[in-house]
């Protein structure tokens, strides 16, 4: 877009507010939607937003009634103005419903609505879980005895998920026609970016193509989480007591979880996992325990992948700033983080090759 | 940082006015949001993006199209620009950003020919040798806007943390 385009457009666009979610409002719709479902008059109590993401939005409460006594739950709501909309609340129900009771700890589902019922927007609510969530880029200052012992819960209960045979479970209507999951997945990014924003990244064009046409054969079509990392899950003492956002949540290759996971931005710019396990041993870990062996070419693929997806996601960004006008600056900034992650690919993409 | 000069200016003065000020009871810190968004609207009024680190992407892309029109003589590939594209007496930041940005997509089009089965049929050293140095060129290009990118504040600003040292330039 030209500077002068730009002025024009911004002449005659409102800003757009980041919350178009009324807090009092979905409290309201909660405690109607509560009764309803559970045929008890139900009050929500300590309700408040746990989070300001750009994506779902995250309430914790307490739902108060005569039949069922206090109950701590967690709402989630996919706004219609948020990063990724509009929303699908299925992948989510899907994981909490088919996992419950798993080797992968999930909270238990109380209820969903994809069309939004009394809330107006698609929204699912969980149990409230005890614990602590870690954050991804901080140098942790527990002891490294305690990260080891989380690192390694970490990679287990995610050969627990890859263990699963999808086609038991709900996971199995996610498949689309005859298309291979993981380029299908692949083909909603490229679309994604080719979407208008102000600016073009020329590797990510071309690099889109390699991935597309260079998508190695998983071992095992496996539930792949999506966005399996430090910090999506929650842990107390010294245990991991629940896996987190599964938005993301489809059918592929299960080096992507692996990859995604050991990726430096979200282990403190550290090559080791949760700045603890060395990746020999985390390969080792997980192959042991999912009896699924790791491909050095398909783990280097889905790294590449890692990263052009991290490009499309602040692609998202940018463009809801930009040219959307969702006023946030912390999209804004997202912006400035492109010049470093495309040149990443681009030396992860040579590694693939 | 952001394509819009404009834009990004209207978004932080938004924040202030949208977010600092209505939480701020303060009346020293008011005026200071104040003064900041005064100063920011004096900004948008009268500067634009620094024109060298742009002029130093465009002058590099010339010098890649230039030797892409040379390995790639006799085959055919997508149009390539005569160079150079920018006339010496031009210091217009937005001019040379729009031909920064439409530089950007004629290499993505030379990327791709390269690759492609085509171009290696018709030569394949010579589309080896074009993609190796459009891949290269496209580096270092992002190398200049990385000089201009200052270091990451990400823990403080998903955190809102405000222990932590701000980062530097």
């Amino acid at each position: 877009m030209t500077r002068e385009a730009a002025k024009r457009s911004d002449d005659v666009r409102e800003p757009a507010r980041p919350v178009a979610v009324n807090d009092d409002a979905v409290r309201s719709a909660l405690a109607q939607h509560l009764s309803r479902i559970s045929g008890s008059r139900t009050e929500i109590v300590s309700f408040g937003r746990k989070s300001s993401g750009f994506s779902w939005i995250t309430y914790a409460f307490v739902a108060r009634s005569a039949a069922e006594g206090d109950r701590k739950l967690i709402l989630r709501v996919g706004p219609p103005n948020g990063l990724f909309a509009p929303y699908s609340v299925l992948p989510q129900v899907y994981a909490l419903q088919s996992l419950h009771g798993s080797g992968v700890p999930v909270p238990a589902l109380v209820s969903a609505e994809q069309d939004g019922a009394e809330i107006g927007f698609p929204f699912f609510i969980c149990a409230h879980i005890e614990g602590d969530v870690p954050a991804p880029w901080a140098a942790s200052e527990l002891d490294p005895d305690h990260k080891r012992d989380i690192a390694r819960q970490f990679v287990e209960i995610l050969a627990s998920l890859h263990r699963i045979d999808p086609g038991t479970t709900p996971f199995a209507s996610l498949q689309q026609g005859e298309q291979r999951a993981e380029l299908h997945a692949i083909a909603g990014w490229r679309t994604s970016l080719a979407r208008p924003t102000a600016r073009y990244y020329p590797l990510l064009d071309w690099g889109g193509r390699w991935l597309h046409d260079n998508c190695p054969q998983p071992p095992r079509r496996t539930i792949v989480h999506g966005d399996y990392r430090i910090g999506n899950f929650i842990e107390h003492q010294r245990k991991i007591t629940a896996i987190l956002d599964w938005e993301l949540t489809h059918l592929g290759d299960p080096h992507e979880d692996l990859a995604w996971a050991m990726m430096p931005t979200f282990n403190a710019r550290s090559r080791k996992l949760y700045g603890v396990l060395e990746r020999a041993e985390v390969i080792d870990l997980y192959q042991r325990a999912s009896g699924i062996a790791v491909s050095d070419k398909s783990l280097a693929f889905y790294e590449a992948y890692a990263l052009y997806q991290a490009a499309a996601i602040q692609m998202c960004a940018v463009r809801a700033f930009e040219v959307d006008c969702f006023n946030d600056m912390r999209l804004a900034v997202m912006a400035s983080q492109m010049p470093s992650i495309v040149r990443a690919f681009e030396r992860a993409l040579e590694a693939a090759a | 940082m952001s394509a819009s000069f404009e834009r990004l200016i209207d978004g932080i003065i938004d924040a202030l006015q949208s977010h600092v000020v209505p939480n701020s009871n303060d009346d020293f810190v008011r005026g200071q949001v104040f003064s900041a968004i005064y100063a920011l609207n004096g900004l948008k009024l009268a500067a634009d993006w620094r024109a060298g680190p742009l002029l130093e992407q465009v002058r590099l892309q010339d010098e890649t199209f230039a030797a892409v029109q040379r390995l790639a003589d006799g085959m055919a590939h997508p149009e390539i620009p005569a160079t150079p594209r920018i006339p010496g007496d031009i210091s217009d930041a937005a001019v040379i950003e729009a031909l920064r940005d439409d530089g950007d997509r004629r290499l993505g089009q030379l990327l791709l020919w390269a690759s492609d089965e085509g171009a290696r049929a018709a030569d394949p050293n010579a589309a080896a040798e074009i993609e190796r140095l459009l891949r290269r060129a496209i580096c270092d290009q992002l190398k200049i806007e990385l000089a201009t990118t200052p270091k990451s504040m990400l823990q403080q600003i998903a955190g809102g943390e405000r222990e932590g040292g701000a980062a530097q330039g």
